[in-house]
């Protein structure tokens, strides 16, 4: 990305803030004392600007770049997740498993110190923390590593962080499907994503060769079907509508196309992103869609698309992945 | 504005999209040379007043002493053939007031060619460890300046290059994103080539032995197919990496999958057993496959020569079948003792889960660490694995992954066989190459004292990599 002159001496001018102290450190203030001692110029390690940050991963590392700024200077911690989210404070990272190890889920406050931590099987795949940062939810493969195959299985979690009470698994809830009770023992549950409540939610539930949205209530551990070939879904922050992965032609070894579905009028809108894309999209305001896509070389990179359709896509942050509109930093 | 008058643009076309080619024909047309110009891959710097910062996207490239910041430049150059007789470095300050400097800075080789321009911070920084190539003394605002570094560019490969200053008050230079007018160059240019205009000239036939293949390669899709198709074009000894057959190394799979595809080139194969292969008990659809090309059923590893000068050695890393991998295990002494009474200057080793790799699906494998180990500790220099499904090359590493271009084992994940691919996860140090959208085998060609690797692709894909390393 080419910065304008202009935007050069606002970085400037910005940086210049920074040097005065007007920001606070994301990363945890202990290394950033240490690392003072050692400095010319005693001032602390802080993200350029204090607006609103965004959390992302560059090449496996917590990370956090400036809204306003998205492709600009980034600040990147040594914490290393495979996979991460953040919201109201709550910073929430799978760890990467090792051949010896399993994954873990780390729950963190807004300054990287722990404050849960669920010893976890599979590999990591999806995160989300709710809006008001107390649900945190996950989903793992423990068969398989890929939705477009078959024999694949996955394992989708919840944590309460406020009561503490954890959900292994939602195969453990009651599925109502097409409006009758259903079970069987093929059903996979991933890409959760939660209501303003913290108690509705939305996932995907995979039984019988069919992928359906699904409607969760926590507290009453139950979910019903709303309707197919709706996969990794995210809930728009006004909670109107639900962007989400549908396997082209109902054939996921097709690839997959981003949507938005209405939940009021039904209606479907397909996003100006015509490229295959196997992420659970993330919204970075009411009308704005982000989501990673690899290259052939493993570089991941952060684009943004217009929820309504129109428009075209935006790289936002190059050599990064897993975004979450994560808010300003000084208010945390 | 490098271009001189006798110069003739003929060609912009390179395979990174990085590289502006000028080919030049002097007079007489006795003689010719060729300019290839360069733009860097990556660049960055970082600065000691904000740790853990990365302007890997920046366009503007500072190099100071107070605040200290160092720069990086890395560039790729391919394409070229012929002796390297100038190679110059190129840097042009930026445009703005404060880019002037007393000093430009010194810049210095790097051992390092794998760090990451969008990770790179002051807290994590690859060392600028090797021998100073220039220096700049004072640099003015919106100029270009020029460091020789021919002693540094040899030929084809991927050069870094750091840059520390002892000013305190530093210059400014243009980042490879403040757009192809300004951005750093490197200008490579041989005096040797043998036609008047830059062609991909092929090597004639050396008559040196060769390798080639790949693992994870026959189910029911078509990616064995476009595989076995390069085989039908390369003379040689074919090796599997594991993963021969999907999903359980079934005889039914083996017939119905890897005859018509691979089996055309069973009677020069000789195989590696990966874990699926495994899914059937003792593996005996491969072992009743291959016969006694695949060695002793209740071992799985084995070993054998080619040409005059190279040892090839075929371990089993199913480990819980066969008595494990561990140090002291039946399969490391074998290796050992197998290793110590090959009498061959050069040695390449070959099993099914990688010790490195940056696949997202498989961790790296720490169980066949001490196969690593022991072949390290007897100077081997190629370890080829599949397992993730993707190409990955790393650069010589000791056994823990640090660079050693003394002893290091050049490691290799070729799972591009067939089968469908993965995605990549955290991309480890010391990674040089990947590709995870294309089929194809890599081929080894096994020189005297050294080997020339060559990824070669499914037909009508581009992507492909190519090196030689001396052995040790």
């Amino acid at each position: 990305m080419t910065l304008s002159l202009r935007a050069r001496v606002l970085v400037t001018v910005l940086a210049a803030l920074v040097l005065a102290g007007a920001a606070v450190a994301y990363a945890a203030s202990a290394r950033s004392a240490k690392a003072a001692k050692d400095r010319l110029a005693a001032v602390p390690s802080a993200p350029v600007g204090n607006g609103p940050r965004l959390q992302v991963l560059t090449n496996g590392r917590l990370s956090t770049v400036s809204s306003a700024d998205p492709g600009g200077p980034r600040e990147v911690t040594a914490l290393a997740c495979d996979r991460a989210y953040a919201a109201a404070g709550t910073v929430a990272c799978l760890k990467p498993a090792g051949p010896l190890s399993a994954t873990s889920l780390s729950v963190m406050d807004a300054s990287l110190k722990e404050r849960a931590s669920v010893p976890l099987r599979g590999f990591p795949n999806r995160l989300r923390v709710s809006a008001s940062g107390r649900m945190v939810a996950w989903t793992l493969f423990i068969d398989g590593h890929s939705y477009a195959t078959t024999g694949f299985s996955t394992q989708a979690g919840i944590l309460d962080t406020r009561t503490g009470r954890l959900v292994k698994s939602l195969e453990e809830f009651t599925i109502t499907l097409d409006g009758r009770t259903y079970r069987n023992p093929d059903a996979n549950f991933w890409g959760v994503t939660f209501a303003a409540d913290d108690n509705r939610f939305y996932a995907t539930l995979s039984t019988g060769g069919r992928r359906h949205l699904v409607e969760g209530d926590f507290a009453a551990g139950t979910v019903r079907t709303l309707r197919d070939n709706v996969e990794c879904p995210s809930l728009s922050p006004d909670g109107t509508h639900i962007a989400y992965k549908s396997a082209i032609g109902g054939d996921p070894k097709k690839g997959w196309r981003l949507s938005v579905l209405d939940l009021t009028s039904r209606r479907v809108t397909p996003l100006a992103e015509t490229r295959s894309v196997d992420d659970q999209p993330t919204w970075l305001d009411d009308h704005t869609i982000a989501y990673a896509l690899q290259t052939g070389d493993g570089t991941n990179n952060i684009w943004s698309v217009p929820a309504d359709g129109s428009g075209t896509t935006r790289l936002l942050v190059p050599g990064a992945n897993s975004p979450a509109p994560s808010g300003s930093p000084a208010s945390r | 504005m490098f271009r001189r008058k006798a110069f003739t643009a003929v060609s912009a076309a390179a395979a990174a999209g990085a590289a502006l080619i000028t080919a030049v024909t002097l007079s007489g047309g006795v003689a010719n040379a060729a300019t290839t110009t360069f733009t860097p891959v990556a660049d960055t710097y970082v600065d000691n007043s904000t740790t853990g910062t990365n302007y890997g996207t920046s366009a503007q490239l500072g190099v100071d002493n107070s605040p200290v910041k160092r720069l990086f430049l890395r560039f790729t150059v391919s394409g070229v053939s012929g002796t390297v007789t100038s190679a110059k470095l190129r840097v042009h300050t930026d445009d703005v007031a404060g880019a002037e400097s007393p000093s430009g800075g010194t810049f210095r080789r790097m051992s390092n060619t794998t760090w990451s321009e969008t990770g790179t911070t002051w807290n994590a920084q690859p060392s600028i460890d090797g021998a100073t190539l220039g220096t700049l003394g004072s640099v003015a605002r919106n100029a270009w300046y020029e460091v020789d570094v021919t002693s540094y560019v040899t030929g084809n490969g991927t050069y870094s290059i750091g840059v520390t200053s002892t000013a305190t008050d530093g210059a400014d230079f243009d980042a490879r994103e403040s757009g192809s007018a300004t951005a750093p160059q490197l200008v490579v240019t041989t005096g040797t080539v043998s036609s008047p205009s830059p062609t991909v000239t092929t090597p004639p036939p050396s008559g040196d032995p060769v390798l080639v293949g790949a693992g994870d390669i026959a189910d029911s899709g078509s990616g064995d197919t476009a595989t076995a198709a390069l085989l039908d074009n390369i003379p040689g000894t074919v090796f599997t990496l594991g993963d021969n057959v999907y999903t359980n190394g079934t005889a039914s799979e083996f017939n119905s999958y890897y005859n018509p595809t691979w089996g055309r080139h069973k009677a020069r194969t000789r195989p590696v057993a990966g874990n699926h292969d495994y899914n059937t008990s003792g593996a005996t659809g491969y072992y009743g496959y291959f016969g006694s090309s695949a060695g002793d059923p209740t071992k799985g590893y084995y070993s054998y020569n080619v040409g005059t000068n190279w040892h090839v050695v075929v371990l089993n890393s199913n480990c819980s079948a066969i008595g494990g991998c561990n140090a002291g295990s039946a399969q490391e002494r074998w290796l050992r003792s197998d290793l110590t009474t090959s009498g061959r200057p050069c040695t390449v080793a070959m099993w099914h889960h990688p010790r490195y790799t940056s696949g997202a699906n498989h961790a790296p494998d720490t169980s066949v660490a001490p196969l690593v180990q022991a072949l390290y500790d007897n100077n081997a220099d190629l370890i080829l694995t599949g397992h993730n499904h993707q190409y990955e090359r790393f650069a010589p590493i000791n056994p823990s992954n640090q660079l050693d271009t003394t002893r290091g084992i050049r490691h290799f994940v070729v799972g591009s066989g067939g089968a469908g691919h993965y995605s990549f996860g955290t991309i480890l140090a010391n990674s040089e190459v990947r590709n995870s959208d294309t089929y194809g085998v890599l081929k080894l060609t096994l020189h005297a004292s050294s080997y020339t690797w060559q990824f070669v692709p499914q037909s009508g894909r581009t992507f492909t990599d190519s090196g030689t390393t001396n052995c040790h």
